[in-house]
Parts: structure tokens; sequence; C-alpha cells
């Protein structure tokens, strides 16, 4: 335990000092990833976590981000309110998510997600449009900070707080009996654990970071269309970011979604055309199917071969 | 109400044609092929590609395109669904990825912006004040004549019934002496080459471009859920369902909410009857 700590302070002191030796153009490739990671967590609480997979995970963050920007873009809300405002609603939102996984699981509640987040998609251009702007979304949201290093700053400390709390979460028995859940579900209610309950939490956490993360991004960007963010290669994103990093681990979604970012900007160029996109896409595709556990499983792997290592839950940090 | 009738039953048909692919993978190979929208672009990019660039004629075109299909089809079940082993969630999260990767492929070569297809047959055909097109006249009767072949395919011939066999249970079916791994095999290519056939249809009755895999795979998803899996027949009536719902939806109450109606009613469903409306009832 003191030295995982030790490790997450080493983490956050580097990141704090990047401002001093990166350019800003990096930097807001940094505060991109920062907020994917912030998604993939989400995600992860879930899915990785209880093995609902969950391919409408843009719904949450919709709701997040579109309350958030109409209260204070059309209502004048100021942004103090309006984030908490709308993670409330998100977690509203994730409640109603959360109702098809009592009776089904595996592929049907993974499209029953995809279903609410084209239902979403829908609605937002259709019912009152005069609040979502409609088809064309809204722009001109206000902005928290402006420049690239504030802006880091905000998204860093957003991405590690919400880290450091899931991690500490995991690390508590309901973080265990969650983890049990996407094991056997039967075996942990027979042990007399109220599963309902259990998966309810891990919506509810999920829904709410999901909610800060779309909240945070509406005002980071100043704009939000429904194309773009109800769109499946969103959740692609999301969802290869948490799985290439190690799903049901917290480090792993943010080394994916660094990594993801990193790739499609490193990449830029060798490539830069759209070849980039089918290259980055295949190196996704091959990393998934070459080791579905992850960066994280393929570091424990060379730890344990480099040093005997230490074992046990080491690949849960 | 003549229009109406008659716009559902050209609209369900093309449902029909583009479902029905996928619900032979679901049932057969119990795996959710979320590439399965990629084939419907391949096949109307390869008929666009053989009739229109090339200027070749449109029969050559089309059987380019059910073949690339297929290649498709196959191509997918050996290099990444059969290496997953039956794994749901890891054939779901890699058929995805593939999805995308396919559409990266396709602006690559074809590049991002959309183009139209030319009508497949020509002409238009006018009952009473409402005018169709042939082309989608055909799509629906090829539909119907698909689908029964389809229907008469699993049912009479040695290979239909060994699908109906792994589709029920693959474990049995192997100590009955059936090559699963080679009906699984057809069955992708099958499915391909099916989705490829919808695919040209569905292009040229909107357009052509990369993202188009994505609508196609919404209908194909609710047919096959409020459908339940293993019923072809099923698959057919609720293409019906859906394309009435969302015809009498454009045409009485508001173009947008087409899509709307048809989202409700798979979440509603999978909440209430899971197993779909005709389907075997196992999950």
């Amino acid at each position: 335990m003191p030295r995982l700590l030790l490790a997450w302070a080493a983490f956050a002191v580097i990141m704090l000092l990047l401002p001093q030796v990166v350019s800003p153009g990096t930097l807001r490739i940094i505060i991109f990833a920062n907020f994917l990671a912030i998604f993939a967590m989400s995600w992860d609480f879930i899915s990785g976590k209880t093995g609902y997979i969950s391919f409408g995970h843009p719904f949450l963050i919709g709701i997040g981000a579109y309350t958030s920007a109409i209260l204070s873009y059309r209502f004048g809300v100021p942004v103090s309110l309006s984030i908490p405002l709308a993670v409330l609603a998100t977690m509203i939102g994730g409640t109603l998510f959360f109702l098809p996984a009592l009776r089904i699981k595996g592929t049907y509640f993974a499209l029953v997600t995809l279903a609410f987040m084209e239902l979403m998609y829908q609605l937002v251009q259709v019912i009152r449009p005069d609040l979502t702007g409609g088809t064309r979304g809204i722009s001109g949201i206000k902005t928290i900070l402006s420049g690239a290093v504030p802006n880091f700053y905000l998204s860093f400390g957003l991405m590690f707080a919400i880290a450091l709390a899931l991690w500490l979460l995991s690390r508590t028995r309901i973080g265990t009996a969650l983890d049990a859940i996407s094991m056997n579900e039967e075996a942990v209610s027979g042990s007399g654990l109220n599963t309902t309950r259990l998966k309810l939490f891990a919506f509810m956490v999920s829904a709410l970071v999901a909610g800060l993360g779309g909240a945070f991004y509406a005002h980071y960007l100043g704009s939000i269309a429904p194309r773009a963010l109800f769109d499946i290669n969103f959740v692609f994103t999301i969802i290869v970011s948490a799985l290439i990093g190690g799903s049901s681990t917290v480090i792993g979604p943010i080394i994916g979604a660094y990594f993801m970012t990193f790739l499609l900007e490193y990449l830029r160029p060798v490539l830069p055309g759209s070849e980039r996109y089918l290259v980055y896409g295949l190196i996704a595709l091959v990393l998934y199917v070459y080791q579905p556990k992850g960066i994280m499983e393929l570091l424990r792997k060379l730890g344990v071969r480099a040093g005997g290592g230490r074992t046990g839950r080491a690949g849960n940090v | 109400m003549l229009q109406v009738l008659i716009q559902g039953f050209l609209l369900s048909g093309l449902y029909a044609l583009i479902a029905v692919g996928f619900t032979l993978i679901f049932s057969v190979g119990r795996v959710l092929n979320l590439a399965y929208g990629a084939y419907l672009m391949i096949g109307g990019y390869a008929y666009f590609y053989m009739v229109q660039t090339l200027g070749m004629p449109k029969l050559p075109g089309f059987l380019f395109a059910i073949g690339m299909g297929a290649l498709a089809g196959v191509l997918m079940y050996r290099i990444l669904v059969k290496r997953l082993k039956g794994d749901q969630v890891a054939v779901e999260i890699s058929t995805l990825i593939l999805a995308v990767v396919i559409q990266a492929g396709i602006v690559l070569v074809f590049n991002d912006s959309s183009k139209i297809l030319h009508p497949i047959v020509d002409g238009v055909w006018r009952i009473g004040s409402t005018t169709i097109t042939n082309n989608i006249l055909v799509a629906m009767v090829a539909s119907w004549f698909i689908l029964g072949g389809l229907l008469l395919f699993v049912k009479k011939t040695h290979v239909g019934r060994a699908m109906q066999a792994v589709s029920m249970d693959a474990k049995g079916a192997r100590i009955s002496g059936i090559n699963t791994d080679r009906v699984n095999m057809m069955t992708w290519a099958i499915s391909g080459a099916l989705g490829a056939v919808a695919g040209v249809f569905f292009a040229s009755y909107t357009q052509l471009n990369p993202s188009m895999w994505v609508a196609p795979l919404i209908i194909a998803v609710a047919v096959v859920i409020v459908g339940g899996i293993g019923s072809i027949v099923g698959t057919l009536i609720v293409a019906h369902i859906i394309g009435f719902m969302e015809i009498i939806t454009t045409t009485f109450i508001a173009a947008e909410l087409r899509g709307v109606f048809t989202m409700l009613l798979i979440i509603g469903v999978l909440v209430i009857r899971p197993q779909g409306l005709f389907g075997r009832g196992d999950l």
C-alpha cells in the first residue's frame, strides 16, 4: 500500500511539472487524453468490473454534457451550480440505464445500451431543439478556464481525483464484491450479498464519473453536437482505451487513453492522410486480439519475467 | 392510406433483406457480428466500383459485390472469430473495432465524400396517385425471394439442417458427425453475401458513404432482438412491424421521430420479453 501510494504521488508530480517542458500543442493532446481517461474509467467501472458491457456510454456522457451546457448557456446558471446538477441528471439517467440490467445480461444488455444511445441521439435533435440546438448542437458554451496550461491542470486534477477515488474504492470490500460479480454473479448472491444493490452502486459511480467528465468536457470545448457525441466511433475510442490499457484496473484505462491518443498523434507525421485511422484501428485490433487483458497484463508479465516479481494482486493497481 | 401501405411494404422488404444475414449469424454462431454493417458497405462500394468506375454491366457488378461480401465473411470468421473461440464479449468488441477499421479502409480507397448509386433497375411505376421506383420494388421482391430461398435452404438441404443443428447445440452436432467449423464458415460466407446484396439495394435507396454501416446495423439489431433468435419468419414479421411503424410515424407524426419508436421498441421488448417475440427462449 505505501509503495503504491508513492507511485501515485510520483505520477502526480511528473504530470504537474509537465507544462514546464512540453509545448501547448502537446498539452492540448494530453487534455484530450485526460478526458478520454475519465470516460474510459467510467466505462470500466460498469463493464470492466461487473461485466455488463455498455455500448452506449455516450448516453451518460451526453446527459452530463447537455445538461450543464443547456443550464449555463440557455438559463445563465453559473458553472459551479450547473455541473453538480448535470451530475445529478446523469445519475438519474444512470438509473434508467440500470433497469435493463435487472433482467438481461451479456450481449442483450450491450444492445440495449446501444439502443439507449441511438434513442438519445434522435431525441436530442427532435425534442425541444430550442434548448438542445437540434442537429447543430450548442456552441459558445461558457468555458471555465482559457489557455492550454490552466486547462491542463484542471483536466489532470479532475482525472487524478477520480482515479484516486476509484482506486481507493476498489480496495474496499465493495470493490472486491463488484469484481466478483463479473466472474460469477450467482456465487456472489449465494454468499449473501445483494447483487442488485451492488450493481446499482456500480452504475451510480459510473454515471457520476461520466456526468462529471461530460460536463467538464462541454465547458472545455465550448461546443457540443449530437453527431460527435452520440457516435459509435466515440464508443469505439472509449472501449478500446479501457481494454487496451487493462480492464477492471484503475490505472489501465488511463494508460489506454494516453496510448490511444498519442498513437493517433504520433502516426500523424508518418501517415498524414486518412490511412492513419486504418493503421490506428488495426493496431487496436491486433493488440486486443493478442492480449485482451491489455497493456497492464503485458507489463505485469514483463515484470514477473524480469524480477521474479510480486504476484498476487499486483495486476489490480 | 394506399401510399402508407405501399411504402410500408417497400421499406419493410428492404429491412428484412438487411436483417436476415445478421439473424443467421446470431442464430448459428451465437455471436453478435457488429461488423455486419460493414458487409453492406463492402457490397455497395464493390458494386459502385465495378459498375460506375469501371463501367461494367450490372450483373457482373452484382456478382462481384456478392463475392466480396462472402469473402469478407469468411475472412472475418477465419482470422478473428474462430480465434476468439466463442467468447461473446471478445467477438462483439473485436467486430466493432473491425467495423471502424473497414470504415477507415473505405475512406482510404474511395475518400469520405458521399456517392450516389444509379438505380439498379430504372423506371417508375404508378399505382393511383403514388409513384414507386422500380428499383425499390425489385429490392422488395428480391428480399422475398431471398428469404424464401433461405428458408427452403435451411429446412430442406443437408447443409441447412446442419446449420440448424449447430445453432441448437454445437456439441451435439459435433457428436453427430457434423463438421461444425465448416458449417460455421459457410454461415459466415452466406451472411456476408446476404449483407452485400442488401448493401447494394440499401445504397441505391439512400447513398454510399463511409459511415453508412451504422444505420443498417441498428435496424438489423432491432429486427433480431424483437424477433428473437433462430427465426427467419420472425425476421420477416418484425421487419414489417418496424418498417410500417417508421412509415406511419413519418406520415402522421413527424419524420424526425421515425427512429425513436424503433429504439423504444427494442428497449421495451428486451426488458419485458428478452427472448424476443418469436425466439426460442434460451438466453
